[in-house]
């Protein structure tokens, strides 16, 4: 076993030229060993031991990732090297624990794939990278978007795509970044929850969902389309607190997730066909009275006519037909949920990962509502919040150079994050695409066209969908600077890489979409190799752009990442967490100071009539129903379902990549119903390959009854050295909703379909 | 009874996400290859969903260790005040008996090293009052630190299916069964 | 559970029990069926010899860390492991001393109980519960055989015509109980447990254990049977096929941790 690593060990290990085999024999090697060239691999007197000897330095650190959990860190150093993380213990969320991605952080830092110093491609594709130091790789990009506002007379050749990979606050300084050179071209939008978000917008006035940890209060719970087992481990366990408190836990979802094993009742639904479902139990509920009158009354608006359309044209039959839910099932959950005082539905983002997922989302929202569910402890619609978030966004917000020249229209860029506002009275702004068409928008834009592109906080090719057009799109892109970890699909197609840090060697500050802890970020070690933070990199690219052309940028040229982290901070943040300084962060994570667990205790809402709205104008004026209806789920384009829904062992393209986790999980696999096999003459383990209009993949066959005889179901994640990408089969359809709240339609992840053959 | 430690194994609990596994990597950075605690799935024939239910299982500080007892230079001890089984690599000459021999696998090569290693259940987190590292991340309490001295949770067994009986080593784990929920399929694919 | 062919064991037994099965037919001789000249006796004795220490060199090899080698005997109170290696140093120098000292009959009784008792002992580190298909004496008697059958055809490179007769019997009375044995085993797998069954599945799908069936037992059986007397080759073929059974022992017999979630 390991002997822990001290700093002198990893000096002389990364300063070796580096095979994999000498870095591992290297970190062995303890003091014991002279340094020999190229590592030779020798028996090594084994130090007895173990790694756990105390005295380690603790920092607090943040887990930045898209994941509802968003754990806060205790990071253990010695020598100034990590040695281990564990989760916060004052966290009651967090919990002392992390999960099995945040447990292989030592691994990310460390891994010797990580990228060293920024790289040049010579030839995109060709895997012949040349080693540049910092100042050549600024000059090249600072010379390139010169180069671009010289052609143009603007920045709109200028491409950001930036998305969920790290959720830092300070890492908004990419956004700034571009700002700070001029007005760009910003793809917009989420791929992720965007349907849900307006719908939560037009029925409530905002996503706002309960303190999860208020779950154990719940009377009756619906996990619908959302997999917590897999997804938010640490929610688990008010799950199973509220189970042993006496609630029901129904999983809703079109295949048996681990949730659902862990439920009292599993109820498989037919994929887009939630809203279907969902109105079949609330006219269920309408015809048995079971309604929350009182609460209707005072609270909301435009139930009546809600009442009408259910009455008129939803029968159990017809939501049973489209569903595939037996109607005696319908009738009993629905009168359960009802008679439960509070009852709660948590509201998957894969549910609405649909063509319909946002009406579906209103029609989840209306069956609390209808209840007199919404602002109670214990029940809610829950989504997602952003009521922690209120920060001062000083590395997002950086103003334009004088004089620049932008897109001349509405107003700037969005995404849900947006705290800028409506951007009122500008001239100019930046051109805003579709980030979930990116493909499409790289390839029909122009006057001008994107000429060059960056990328960070994101991996395009691994997670962007319709792979095949994306590669086309690129294919036009003069230049592509990615900022990253690793050589990943997306580093793969860049011209200029740029080494970035991991949360454990800069500042930030983390807060959740989900529960309602703020978490410090404080620098646990220094800076591996050359790697550089965002606005590390934003403030180098500065410098070399004011030395080309003075007052190109106005990016600070010089920063200090700790006072960038401070300068986020604003007595709403202090007056939330009951803070007298962020330093108190350093002594754990707090809490929000919250009236209520409940969203809406109040009945105040944030919509125009202050009131939940089950008819809403405001989701007629954007292109949708009024109503919560029934919207019609997406045609097959081919015989099966594809479901690619989030692997545990994964989050997106990031930790499948380390060796710890392919010890755990080691190839990508297509899960599909023993009859599907049958019928193709497949057996498991079989090589197979699964194939649609887009493109197709390759994978090893498993056969379970857990995915219905339909549907073909494989996880989305990047394994290292693999070609297995599951975008090669998504095409960009959009979901209904997303562009009022989020600047986008979102997309119809789970409404792709495909045919499998063995190969 | 003297106080003997092992891990209580709650598959009720257990959500199969590999925190723990991962927790004892992270605390002991094991060659790639070289794992102490594995989450085995249970196969349909015990748990009719694949891959849906499973045991979390590292070393089980038997009472009568086969590897303590077929080492042939006692690189082994297991300690009086608690019973943990603790490997004493600088001892080990990398015969493998060890790892032969335990019909629970828990010793494995280190191919670096050319030595067994195994579990010794963070005896040094132990002798400072912490728990070990894989029960502390456990993100359901699925997996506990027990005192078979003091355990009385009464649904717990010590050989549940899925599991090799060897009575005669007297493994110190105890375990709760996975549970299943009522399932409704849809009516209209079959 | 990953399992390896263990070649080191895999020579390291062979030999070794060619070894002991020289011992033991020498014990035959000293009963006054056959005589060899002291020169002879002498060569044959440092041959078993030099045959039992390449083999106990070639275990070294299977350790990770062969230097502490020495240290394997301290834990003779419950390692069989240790009481093997002791055992087997000892009958090292004993049959190096029966080689040096004229091949006596006490000395020679000595070595050739020494050594069953080594095969005893050999069998008991090999048969843990860990690998139900052999926590029983089906190691040893595999190893019984492969000695009788490696001992018996290769004591005719040293004995005279008069010892042939004596060791053919011997042979394919070997040869017949490891044939019997090594088809009628996998069949009393097959009503076991689970990893009982899969290592029956296992081993009859392996083409190293027919090979060993055919090269180390059928064939020489066939070939003395017919010509009433032992080929100098067929000790050859015996060894060739005693490696391919030996490989299959440690390779494919599946060990209990490789079913942990599946029942047992």
């Amino acid at each position: 076993m390991s002997q822990r690593m001290t700093r002198q060990d990893l000096e002389r290990i990364l300063d070796n030229a580096v095979s994999r085999r000498s870095f591992l024999s290297g970190l062995l090697a303890g003091g014991a060993m002279a340094a020999l060239p190229c590592g030779l691999l020798r028996p090594h007197p084994a130090q007895a031991a173990q790694v756990w000897e105390g005295g380690y330095q603790t920092f607090r650190n943040a887990c930045p990732r898209n994941c509802y959990d968003t754990c806060s860190i205790v990071s253990y150093v010695k020598d100034g090297v990590l040695q281990f993380v564990e989760g916060a213990p004052e966290s009651t969320f967090t919990r002392g624990g992390l999960c099995v991605k945040g447990n292989s952080y030592v691994r990310q830092v460390y891994s010797p794939d990580r990228i060293k110093y920024p790289m040049e491609q010579q030839g995109r594709g060709s895997g012949r990278w040349k080693r540049l130091s910092w100042d050549e790789a600024m000059d090249k990009i600072a010379r390139k978007i010169l180069d671009i506002k010289e052609r143009d007379g603007s920045l709109l050749g200028l491409g950001l795509t930036k998305y969920s990979g790290n959720f830092g606050i300070t890492n908004y300084g990419v956004e700034g970044m571009m700002s700070s050179l001029g007005y760009t071209t910003r793809l917009v939008g989420t791929p992720c929850w965007p349907a849900g978000i307006d719908a939560q917008n037009f029925d409530m006035g905002s996503m706002w969902c309960n303190d999860p940890e208020d779950l154990p209060r719940a009377r009756y719970v619906i996990v619908w389309g959302a997999n917590p087992a897999w997804c938010s481990v640490h929610s688990m366990k008010y799950l199973y607190a509220a189970r042993e408190a006496g609630a029901k836990l129904v999983v809703i979802d079109p295949v048996f997730t681990q949730t659902a094993a862990k439920a009292d009742e599993y109820i498989q639904v037919r994929a887009g066909e939630d809203g279907a479902l969902g109105l079949g139990m609330a006219r269920h509920i309408l015809d048995l009275g079971l309604l929350d009158r009182d609460w209707l009354a005072a609270h909301a608006q435009g139930f009546e006519e809600f009442a009408a359309y259910l009455r008129d044209t939803v029968t159990l039959e017809w939501a049973s037909e489209k569903s595939g839910v037996p109607i005696e099932r319908i009738k009993a959950i629905a009168e359960e949920f009802a008679g439960a005082h509070p009852a709660t539905i948590w509201i998957g983002y894969g549910m609405q990962r649909h063509v319909n997922g946002g009406a579906a989302v209103r029609i989840l929202d209306a069956l609390v509502a209808m209840t007199g569910n919404i602002g109670k402890p214990g029940g809610g619609a829950r989504y997602g919040h952003l009521q922690t978030w209120g920060f001062n966004y000083h590395a997002l917000l950086q103003k334009q150079p004088e004089g620049s020249k932008g897109w001349i229209g509405t107003a700037g860029p969005k995404g849900e994050f947006d705290v800028t506002g409506s951007a009122g009275k500008v001239t100019y702004s930046d051109r805003s695409l579709n980030i979930n068409k990116t493909a499409q928008m790289i390839l029909e834009t122009s006057d001008p066209p994107i000429r060059m592109l960056w990328v960070a906080c994101k991996n395009v090719l691994s997670q962007d969908f319709d792979r095949r057009k994306m590669l086309m799109a690129f294919d036009k892109l003069e230049m592509v600077v990615v900022a990253d970890l690793f050589f990943n699909q997306t580093v793969e197609q860049a011209d200029i890489v740029l080494p970035v840090t991991t949360p454990f060697e800069d500042w930030t500050v983390n807060a959740s979409y989900w529960h309602y802890w703020l978490s410090l970020n404080e620098q646990a070690i220094a800076p591996l190799h050359e790697a550089k933070s965002d606005i590390q990199i934003a403030a180098a690219l500065s410098k070399r752009m004011n030395e080309l052309q003075p007052g190109s940028c106005t990016f600070a040229t010089e920063l200090d990442s700790k006072d960038w982290m401070i300068r986020e901070f604003n007595k709403g943040i202090y007056d939330m967490f009951g803070l007298t300084s962020w330093e108190d962060l350093r002594n754990g994570p707090r809490k929000a100071r919250l009236a209520s667990s409940a969203s809406w205790a109040d009945g105040v809402f944030g919509t125009p009539s202050k009131k939940y709205e089950f008819h809403s104008d405001l989701c007629a004026r954007n292109g949708h129903d009024a109503l919560p209806r029934y919207k019609d789920a997406r045609p097959p384009y081919d015989k099966l379902r594809l479901l690619t829904p989030h692997h545990k062992f994964a989050l997106h393209s990031q930790f499948q990549n380390l060796d710890w986790m392919v010890d755990f999980n080691l190839t990508p696999c297509v899960y599909m119903h023993p009859k599907t096999a049958a019928a193709r003459g497949i057996a498991e383990g079989d090589a197979v390959r699964v194939f649609n209009k887009q493109g197709e993949v390759r994978l090893a066959a498993r056969l379970t009854a857990d995915v219905p005889a339909d549907t073909l179901l494989l996880y989305e994640a990047w394994y290292k050295g693999l070609a297995f990408n599951c975008q090669e089969l998504v095409d960009d359809t959009s979901s209904d909703m997303g562009a009022y709240k989020t600047g986008a339609p979102g997309v119809a992840i789970h409404d792709q379909f495909a045919d499998v053959a063995r190969t | 009874m003297n106080k003997q430690l092992g891990f209580y194994v709650d598959a009720k609990r257990c959500i199969g996400c590999f925190t723990c596994a991962m927790a004892c990597k992270n605390q002991y950075h094991q060659e790639p290859g070289v794992v102490w605690r594995q989450v085995y799935p249970l196969k349909q024939d015990i748990y009719p969903h694949a891959e849906r239910a499973f045991y979390s299982l590292a070393c089980n500080h038997c009472e009568h260790p086969t590897c303590l007892e077929v080492c042939p230079v006692d690189a082994y001890t297991k300690r009086d005040k608690d019973g943990v089984v603790v490997h004493h690599q600088d001892l080990c000459i990398g015969c493998g008996n060890c790892i032969r021999s335990c019909p629970f696998g828990a010793p494995r090569y280190n191919p670096v090293l050319k030595r067994a290693e195994k579990c010794s259940l963070c005896w040094q987190r132990l002798d400072a009052g912490l728990d070990p590292a894989c029960v502390k991340s456990c993100p359901t309490s699925a997996l506990m630190l027990i005192d078979l001295a003091t355990f009385d949770t009464p649904d717990a067994v010590q050989f549940p299916p899925g599991f090799p009986r060897a009575p005669a080593l007297n493994p110190s784990t105890r375990f709760r069964q996975a549970e299943l929920p009522r399932t409704v399929m849809r009516e209209d694919v079959r | 559970m990953i399992q390896s062919m263990e070649l080191p064991l895999v020579v390291f037994t062979v030999l070794s029990q060619l070894a002991i099965g020289l011992a033991l037919m020498d014990v035959l001789r000293t009963t006054g069926i056959w005589s060899v000249s002291p020169p002879a006796l002498r060569r044959q004795w440092l041959v078993a010899s030099a045959v039992m220490a390449l083999g106990l060199l070639v275990s070294l090899t299977h350790l990770g860390n062969p230097l502490g080698a020495p240290r394997a005997i301290t834990h003779l109170s419950t390692a069989w492991l240790s009481r093997e290696v002791l055992l087997f140093g000892l009958l090292v120098i004993l049959m190096g001393a029966t080689a040096l000292k004229g091949a006596s009959r006490p000395l020679v009784w000595m070595s050739a109980s020494v050594g069953l008792a080594g095969l005893v002992v050999q069998g008991m580190v090999y048969s843990p519960p860990a690998f139900p298909a052999l926590n029983n004496a089906v190691p040893f008697a595999l190893f019984l055989i492969t000695a009788a059958t490696l001992g018996a055809a290769a004591a005719t490179w040293f004995a005279p015509a008069e010892g042939q007769p004596v060791l053919k019997t011997t042979l394919v009375s070997a040869l017949c109980a490891g044939l019997i044995l090594v088809l009628v085993v996998p069949c009393v797998w097959a009503s076991g447990g689970t990893v009982m069954r899969e290592t029956a599945a296992a081993y009859a799908a392996s083409p190293l254990y027919w090979l060993y069936a055919v090269l180390g037992l059928a064939l020489p059986l066939a070939v003395v049977l017919r010509l009433r007397r032992i080929p100098s080759w067929v000790p050859l073929v015996i060894l060739a096929g005693a490696i391919c059974g030996r490989i299959v022992f440690y390779l494919d017999t599946v060990h209990t941790a490789s079913n942990l979630g599946g029942l047992y």
